[in-house]
């Protein structure tokens, strides 16, 4: 199966900020592989999507698929959405995934298969996925 | 010691405000205007003596709203040389830089907030309100289809970090509980703060579960106001019939994290520490010169890493020291046994004005006429306004 062209990716993702520096990452949810940029001189792990290495200031720039192996930095559960007039029934869990790759590279996700009494900081988490209204989107899951 | 060749030369010399209230049903250039209007009066300048402007919003040249070209049209001052727009700490820092360097001599600063749609229903509500925030420049790639970009410019890390702090120094939230009682202690004092009740220990534990572990009783109160100050050489200040408040030193505080906030830099790295250490390295003063205390308390979690940052103790440490500076006669902290901290009622109390009012509390202070919440013989107060991430200052101010 070929990889979506740029189209594809824009029509797949209408609400989301899709430009030059991102769209490899999105390219790459769509196929089930979370992609985040490395540089190829000094191996840099760059996040957010940027296209200049900020360790070593070289192009060589490529979306490199991570591991999916991290940790639990940090956390919050939201009891009160923007809307109260959409309340929420369980509150959203979001959380600041450590990624094994480098320290300090940190993702944005949900957290499933685990209670949120049961979370704790810096506890091993590892990439799963989730659907959501007919996309599929990165989460981490308790590992081992 | 670091270079700063602004020590003492510029100086604030108008103060003006517009009221606070939950819903004021004006436009945010209305209220931007009022304060402007009062802080030209109180300067006793003419208007066209104002030639540069620091309008309100993050976005620096963006037109509308409480913008400076807006501004500038709506009080119809005839010349300008320099413009801009600022928030939190960062629009008194980019006039004050635009005074000293000469770019202009009379700078007009104005600060309006409104409750904004996604505060509160009744808001959301509000067509007008509605309108205004869909032509606002947000100035990024914000949240909206992606989960993973949920965190940029949003409140809700400042709850992650909370948790983080207490997991890193194993402390409860004592001390976020007694900055926010702080605040409605001198709530009570301010005629113009949102909430003039005071609160308890106890009420604050008790509050609304918002972001776990943030309550709502961490959180400024969303309201509609402005502030304005009128800014000048000193040589200027000089020459008008006002009591001048001098910048003594400040400074700003960029990191290599930007907008994605759960790559928070840690404890040592974050942009308040960067501020302050900046601050000081400018300034002969030290904690012991120092009056009043300005910590920004936009979330609790602001205030009690500004306190950190500023020296009053070692980071992570904010917990015992508070507990050693509680005046519990009064319900409020007086740091070292000696300083007052946010004396107007901060963002938790007096409401939602971006720092904003914290630089005019202090400026007020200065001057010494403030009725029953003066400080008496205050010389000299410490602010720090901003976030972990972005726009953070650190000024001293002085008699």
């Amino acid at each position: 199966m070929s990889e979506p062209d740029d189209a594809e990716v824009f029509a797949h993702y209408p609400d989301v900020h899709i430009d030059r520096d991102n769209i490899a990452h999105y390219r790459g949810l769509m196929g089930g592989r979370l992609l985040i940029n490395r540089c190829s001189d000094c191996g840099h792990w760059i996040y957010p999507h940027r296209p200049l290495c900020p360790a070593c200031l070289s192009w060589n720039v490529v979306p490199t698929e991570v591991s999916g192996r991290g940790s639990l930095y940090m956390w919050t559960l939201i009891y009160q959405s923007r809307d109260p007039d959409t309340p929420l029934y369980e509150p959203i869990l979001t959380a600041a995934v450590e990624l094994a790759e480098q320290p300090g590279l940190r993702y944005l996700s949900r957290v499933v298969g685990c209670p949120p009494e049961a979370l704790r900081h810096d506890m091993p988490l590892r990439l799963t996925w989730i659907e959501e209204a007919g996309r599929n989107w990165p989460a981490f899951e308790p590992a081992g | 010691m670091a270079r700063n060749p602004l020590r003492d030369r510029v100086a604030i010399v108008g103060i003006g405000s517009s009221p606070y209230g939950r819903d004021l049903q004006r436009s945010e250039l209305s209220l931007g205007l009022e304060a402007a209007v009062n802080a030209i009066a109180d300067a006793g300048i003419d208007r066209q003596e104002i030639d540069g402007i620091c309008g309100s919003g993050m976005t620096s040249l963006a037109m509308g709203n409480a913008g400076f070209l807006s501004l500038q049209g709506a009080l119809g001052i005839e010349r300008c040389t320099w413009g801009k727009n600022g928030w939190l700490g960062s629009a008194l820092v980019y006039t004050v830089e635009a005074v000293f360097s000469g770019l202009c001599d009379m700078a007009l600063l104005v600060q309006a907030n409104v409750r904004s749609p996604g505060m509160s229903r009744a808001a959301a509500r509000d067509p007008f309100r509605a309108r205004a925030a869909q032509f606002a420049g947000i100035g990024g790639d914000v949240g909206l289809g992606d989960f993973a970009k949920r965190w940029i410019h949003s409140g809700e890390p400042y709850a992650a970090i909370m948790r983080r702090y207490c997991h890193d120094f194993g402390v409860n939230k004592d001390a976020f509980a007694m900055l926010a009682v702080n605040t409605r202690s001198y709530g009570a004092l301010n005629p113009e703060a949102v909430f003039q009740s005071p609160l308890s220990l106890e009420d604050y534990h008790a509050s609304r579960m918002v972001w776990d572990p943030m309550q709502v009783a961490d959180m400024d109160v969303p309201c509609d106001c402005a502030e304005a100050l009128v800014i000048t050489t000193a040589e200027r200040a000089r020459d008008l019939n006002v009591k001048p408040v001098f910048v003594h030193a400040m400074a700003l505080g960029g990191t290599r994290i930007g907008e994605y906030y759960e790559n928070f830099a840690g404890w040592r790295d974050n942009s308040f520490q960067v501020s302050m250490s900046g601050l000081w390295d400018r300034s002969e003063l030290r904690l012991p010169d120092i009056d009043l205390f300005y910590p920004y308390d936009g979330y609790t979690m602001d205030a009690i890493a500004i306190t950190e940052a500023a020296g009053y103790c070692g980071i992570g440490e904010a917990t015992d020291y508070f507990r050693t500076s509680w005046d519990s006669s009064r319900n409020i902290l007086m740091l070292d046994g000696r300083v007052p901290v946010l004396t107007d009622g901060g963002g938790l109390a007096h409401g939602r004005a971006g720092g904003a009012n914290l630089y005019a509390e202090a400026a007020r202070q200065l001057r010494g006429n403030l009725g029953n919440r003066q400080v008496p013989g205050a010389q000299s107060a410490l602010i720090g306004i901003g976030s972990f991430f972005h726009d953070p200052a650190a000024v001293i101010l002085r008699a």
